[in-house]
């Protein structure tokens, strides 16, 4: 499969604070990718500098094996982006910034976007100062759908949206992916990564810690334990030998045992804490 | 682009009518004054214009204000020139910021269009706003002197005119680079911008040592009465407005075309 998305040695900084630093990853045609970290790890401005609202300071990034700084009005065309904030021009309709966006790529986008309103419920008479998030939300996923593009960036798609309609959203996306379209997906809500995506990576303070998928991210020789020994209950992955683990425990007075597979969320926790003692690099 | 260029000219069309039949029926109302105060000001008149510097500030040394030609370069004058700057000022300095300062740009900026395409749609969009306030307001004026029955100086009115959207021109190419520095939207800026501008001129036509810098301010080439007596020497004004007005935009084009933009 060919690279839709290529980022080599990403570095942005805005002035003394810190944007991010050295981040590289792949995403593959067709595949539905997961960029997972905390509020300012640095996912909004690696999506921002692909899409070429940001400079930056060293690396490259190749979309549709084009150069994001050179043929950024190219790749444009070919993606469907929602940013994390759904903010459109308060006085115009629903209607009109749909066929604004429409107008703008120069395509008659009518059917699809009747097809997508029907489906998120959209009430495209309203103005876009009478809606509320979830509704704004909704118009920014038509906007970015209508055109049926060949890669979806979404920045934190789903906040806002209610659980039913997010279920109609992430519906979407699968029925567009299973048409040959990439989604790029960054989010913080990692059920959403563990359900929906192939592959994750996952960025904190500015950098990509891990890349992998999905599978391979809570199916490594990582063990969640839940223990309680002398009426204290503890919680912790544990990445060593089973065995040294059975054989440290068969000595305590044990009430409780767990050894389970970590969930994403664990996986998580567990880069964020092993890269807070600076083990994790 | 035309696109871009439509939407933004629909954007601000209720603030283009607002202003432009703001100030054109002020400057109507005025016109209709006239009449009214023909007499009144005919007494006054002479006193108006023998008030040495202050006489000169507001054209009164140069055109008699009993006259209706006069009346309208003092009265009209003042209020196109001020509420056209204004009007041109507000305009141009939220012009690239309102994207920014209202969190749309990552909606615009993430279609394909190039920045240099939406700054030069964006400013297309402003010239006709400034075009038409000009025609409206102008057709206003019009009709004021076709209610008086009176004459229309077409030769003056329309240089006039035509200045007035020059200056406005010029202020609204300072205010653009204004924009494109800021991620946020600098109104008050613009506004204090248009009436430093106005005072500029009004000093510098009170205070004689100010008279050879006048030209640098953008009112020095709009002044009605020098215009309707035909008493006014444009060039080196003009000159120096197109010249601060293209460094102006080309400035503000470089910066916003590369420039970061604000989430």
């Amino acid at each position: 499969m060919t690279d839709v998305i290529r980022i080599e040695g990403l570095t942005k900084s805005y002035g003394k604070k810190r944007g991010v630093t050295n981040v590289g990853l792949s995403v593959k045609e067709g595949e539905i990718y997961g960029f997972i970290g905390p509020n300012g790890a640095g996912k909004s401005t690696t999506i921002r500098s692909m899409l070429g609202f940001l400079n930056y300071e060293k690396g490259c990034i190749s979309v549709f094996g084009k150069d994001s700084r050179k043929e950024h009005t190219a790749i444009l065309k070919d993606i469907g982006y929602m940013p994390s904030e759904a903010m459109f021009y308060p006085s115009m309709k629903v209607s009109e910034v749909i066929r604004f966006a429409a107008d703008v790529r120069g395509l008659d986008c009518r059917k699809e976007a009747e097809m997508l309103c029907e489906k998120l419920k959209l009430d495209t008479g309203k103005k876009i100062k009478e809606l509320s998030l979830g509704n704004r939300k909704k118009v920014s996923i038509v906007c970015a759908m209508q055109h049926k593009p060949k890669l979806f960036v979404f920045d934190e798609p789903s906040s806002g949206l209610d659980p039913l309609m997010q279920n109609t959203f992430f519906e979407l996306i699968k029925e567009y992916v299973k048409e040959g379209t990439t989604c790029f997906l960054s989010t913080h809500v990692l059920s959403e990564v563990s359900r929906y995506c192939d592959r994750a990576a996952v960025m904190r303070e500015g950098k990509l810690i891990k890349e992998d998928s999905v599978e391979n991210l809570t199916e490594s020789s990582a063990k969640n334990i839940k223990v309680t020994v002398d009426g204290e209950h503890k919680e912790y992955i544990y990445n060593g030998d089973i065995n040294e683990l059975i054989r440290e425990l068969s000595v305590k007075k044990l009430e409780n045992l767990y050894i389970e597979e970590p969930s994403l969320e664990d996986m998580f926790m567990h880069f964020y804490e092993e890269g807070n003692k600076g083990g994790m690099e | 682009m035309t696109a871009i260029l439509r939407h933004e000219f629909r954007l601000n069309l209720k603030s283009l009518l607002i202003w432009a039949l703001s100030v054109g029926g002020m400057g109507f109302l005025c016109i209709l004054m006239y009449t009214s105060m023909e007499g009144e000001v005919a007494d006054m008149a002479d006193m108006f214009s023998n008030m040495g510097a202050f006489s000169d500030a507001f054209g009164m040394s140069t055109l008699s204000i009993a006259t209706l030609s006069g009346f309208f370069a003092t009265e009209v004058g003042t209020v196109h020139g001020l509420g056209s700057a204004m009007f041109a000022a507000i305009m141009a300095t939220v012009l690239l910021s309102k994207e920014e300062d209202a969190h749309t740009g990552e909606f615009l900026y993430s279609l394909p269009v190039s920045r240099s395409r939406i700054v030069i749609a964006k400013g297309l969009a402003l010239l006709l706003h400034l075009i038409a306030f000009t025609l409206i307001c102008g057709a206003l004026y019009v009709l004021g002197f076709a209610a008086l029955k009176e004459d229309v100086p077409w030769d003056g009115f329309l240089t006039l005119m035509g200045r007035m959207l020059f200056m406005n021109l010029e202020i609204s190419a300072i205010a653009i680079l204004i924009s494109a520095c800021s991620a946020k939207n600098r109104i008050g800026l613009g506004l204090g911008l248009s009436l430093m501008f106005y005072a500029y001129d009004l000093i510098g036509r009170v205070i004689p040592d100010m008279k050879d810098y006048l030209f640098l301010g953008p009112f020095a080439a709009a002044n009605a009465s020098e215009i309707l007596s035909g008493k006014d020497e444009p060039a080196k004004a003009l000159i120096t407005a197109a010249v601060i007005s293209l460094a102006a935009l080309v400035s503000a084009f470089m910066i916003y075309t590369q420039k970061d933009l604000a989430s």
